[in-house]
């Protein structure tokens, strides 16, 4: 057991030196920008790719996925809409 | 050696090679009843004690809507709601569910105003008084904060655990947050929601010898069945996360960035968020190597409201270990609930 002992122990220190030394890289601008930038330029590639999508359903005279998606959101609000008319209801209520 | 050792020893290798099999510990299992239902979001109520209820004003908790609700009753012996349940508090808890395609188009409003003051009234309304203890985790503390500062009326008292304020700090997930070549509205714009698996990654990336370090940390305590289980239930819930509703957090992290809290230039439903407007008894509990939320962004609100009866707790411990640990039984549990009692006006026992 004196063994593991000793060799957490030196575990438990390079553990916590490599953990400081990572935070600082991915805390440095020269990391952070370009992986920033990188990673808008993916999220942006593929909006568009959905935007074009939804113009193609939409020229089939179709809803697209966005569409539903705002349908069925709508339906939500109504409800929480009828949930808040309840509840004002219930304050008035004696 | 002695026989104790031979005896962990011969357990630590027995523990290691069953681990595949071992059951997974069951995880929210205190008794809890739906009392309402609304889009994905539930409020749970607790069954109360035996005993029955020991203080007038009920409890509300908030989680962060990044993680299940579970971490608050995470499994029998280290379950926040169920130790609150044991000392007498009528506990309601809001699990904020698993947002969908559709919910990409909730606002900050809908959840910090909406769902949240209708979690509040309708705790509220098991009392007398019409008010709730408010207690706000990590992101649930965010908007418990938010939300009190717009609507006090229904709060009685308000818990900040491990709940950041000032979001321009020394810490990574600010960093990142702030950097400028980071454009969220694309991120939105490409996903809806932002995808739990995105979340997840930059909490690993908080850390990245985390994994490494909790594999060597199993191998080490292996001889503990607690410990394993514990292990276990916290690695269910750390690997059970769920997505964030896009607009929300469009406005989440302008606020963020912007560090809209603190300069006083936050909105909830068109009213001005000042946080000098929250005057109810506050408690704001830190944690000494919280790497998600630096104590000192937290501890800050204790500087910005008005209250007049305020406290701040600084506890040793990291964000979630502290919260669901065999130590905050002993600390951080009973200080919150004689917090609660301490602040009811009227108590049943």
């Amino acid at each position: 057991m004196m063994l593991w002992d000793l060799w957490k122990k030196g575990f438990d220190a390079w553990e916590e030196a490599t953990a400081r030394y990572l935070e600082a890289v991915l805390k440095s601008s020269a990391v952070l920008i370009p992986s920033g930038a990188l990673l808008s330029a993916v999220m942006k590639a593929k909006a568009e790719r959905d935007r074009m999508i939804t113009h193609f359903w939409n020229a089939m005279g179709l809803p697209s996925r966005q569409d539903q998606e705002r349908a069925l959101h709508l339906l939500n609000q109504l409800h929480s809409r009828i949930n808040d008319l309840e509840q004002k209801l219930n304050e008035r209520s004696p | 050696m002695n026989q104790k050792q031979e005896h962990d020893e011969g357990k630590r290798l027995w523990n290691l090679l069953s681990l595949p099999f071992r059951k997974k510990p069951a995880v929210g299992v205190t008794p809890a009843d739906v009392i309402h239902q609304e889009n994905k979001w539930r409020l749970l109520r607790y069954r109360p004690r035996a005993a029955g209820v020991a203080f007038s004003t009920p409890v509300l908790l908030v989680p962060s809507l990044i993680n299940r609700h579970y971490v608050l009753d995470l499994m029998p012996g280290k379950s926040f709601a169920e130790y609150m349940v044991q000392q007498g508090h009528d506990v309601f808890l809001l699990d904020w569910g698993t947002p969908r395609n559709e919910d990409r188009f909730l606002t900050f409003d809908d959840i910090c105003e909406r769902y949240l003051g209708r979690a509040l009234s309708l705790t509220a309304s098991f009392s007398k008084r019409n008010q709730a203890h408010l207690l706000g985790y990590c992101m649930g503390g965010i908007l418990t904060a938010i939300h009190t500062a717009v609507h006090p009326n229904n709060v009685a008292s308000l818990v900040q655990l491990a709940a950041p304020v000032r979001f321009h700090d020394d810490g990574l997930l600010s960093a990142w947050m702030r950097t400028p070549s980071f454009d969220i509205d694309a991120m939105i714009d490409a996903f809806g929601n932002v995808p739990w698996q995105l979340m997840q990654s930059a909490f690993h990336l908080l850390r990245p010898t985390l994994p490494l370090s909790k594999a060597v940390g199993l191998v080490d305590r292996a001889w503990n069945d607690e410990f394993l289980d514990g292990f276990f239930a916290l690695e269910t819930w750390g690997n059970d996360n769920v997505s964030l509703p896009g607009e929300f957090y469009r406005r989440y992290a302008r606020m963020y960035r912007d560090d809209d809290l603190v300069r006083g230039a936050m909105t909830l439903g068109g009213a001005p968020v000042h946080l000098s407007s929250i005057r109810c008894p506050l408690l704001v509990v830190t944690f000494e190597h919280d790497n998600i939320v630096p104590w000192q962004s937290a501890a800050e609100l204790m500087t910005l409201v008005s209250s007049e009866d305020k406290q701040h707790l600084h506890l040793p411990g990291g964000h979630v270990g502290a919260v669901v640990s065999k130590s905050a039984a002993r600390g951080l549990w009973p200080n919150i609930s004689s917090f609660w009692a301490l602040r009811d006006r009227t108590s049943l026992a």
